[in-house]
């Protein structure tokens, strides 16, 4: 009967070379590369936002006074070119992470299977116009 | 602490998630009205009334949107800024970073619940 092989007879006697590449800095400049820190930048403009919200509640938390002050600043151009940075970069990162929810779901929670991703793609899209049309009503007064 | 950031990540993961899901769907609007509509003329002078603003900012829903609105975009700011910090200054610099940056969000996510709850019922 023969001996039991030693577990690693097969292992070479050097360690190969990895295989892996060497570390390097990524090219900053690929339309690809770009896009991704542009969307992490976006996250610069949503501190802001979140700032002027927070600073909207306690002005309406304060009294009219403090709010008539708060809504005389919305017309100001700076805020309104700050305001309409927030409307390109939510729109940015709502398409492109909408894009990648729907590949980012499980294959399967206990029996049930996620719908397609082109279903989940496009419930995305209606729940994100509906809440959409449904805050712009309430802000211009739509909604009573 | 970097333990202790280890420990909170599903926390931290939960509130990001919502703040670059709920935060877009509710900034959307929020941007659209106060950087395209208002300039074009299109918001009437009465929809930003302070009496309607208390109207409809301090029913309970209008105050957990005006809290969405305020507290979840800024931890998609702590996550997405935390991750540029390493991109391009490399993970040693995260040690403090983090830290800075999640608190910036907890320190607005608390001041955003206490504002919500100043606002007085509308009479």
């Amino acid at each position: 009967m023969a001996r039991m092989a030693h577990p690693q007879a097969m292992q070479p006697a050097r360690p190969p070379r990895t295989r892996t590449a060497r570390p390097k800095a990524p090219d900053y400049l690929r339309p690809r590369m770009l896009s991704y820190l542009l969307f992490d930048a976006t996250g610069i403009v949503y501190l802001l936002a979140g700032l002027v919200v927070l600073r909207a509640v306690f002005a309406l938390a304060s009294g009219p006074a403090a709010w008539q002050a708060f809504v005389a600043d919305l017309h100001h151009p700076g805020y309104v070119a700050f305001h309409l940075l927030t409307f390109v970069s939510a729109v940015f990162v709502g398409v492109r992470f909408f894009r990648l929810f729907p590949k980012a779901q499980p294959a399967r929670i206990g029996p049930l299977r996620p719908p397609p991703r082109p279903l989940i793609h496009a419930m995305l899209y209606a729940v994100w116009i509906a809440v959409t049309a449904f805050v712009v009503a309430a802000m211009v007064g739509v909604i009573p | 602490m970097r333990k202790l950031l280890l420990q909170l990540e599903p926390v931290i993961w939960l509130l990001f998630g919502q703040g670059i899901l709920i935060g877009t769907l509710l900034l959307t609007g929020w941007g659209l009205v106060l950087g395209v509509l208002l300039p074009l003329g299109m918001v009437p002078e009465e929809a930003l009334s302070y009496d309607r603003a208390l109207r409809v900012g301090g029913s309970l829903l209008g105050r957990l949107v005006l809290l969405g609105l305020a507290a979840l975009p800024l931890w998609k700011e702590a996550h997405h800024l935390r991750s540029l910090s390493i991109d391009f200054g490399g993970a040693e610099r995260d040690v403090w970073i983090a830290p800075l940056l999640y608190a910036i969000a907890a320190l607005g996510s608390l001041l955003a619940l206490v504002a919500v709850f100043r606002i007085p019922f509308p009479g």
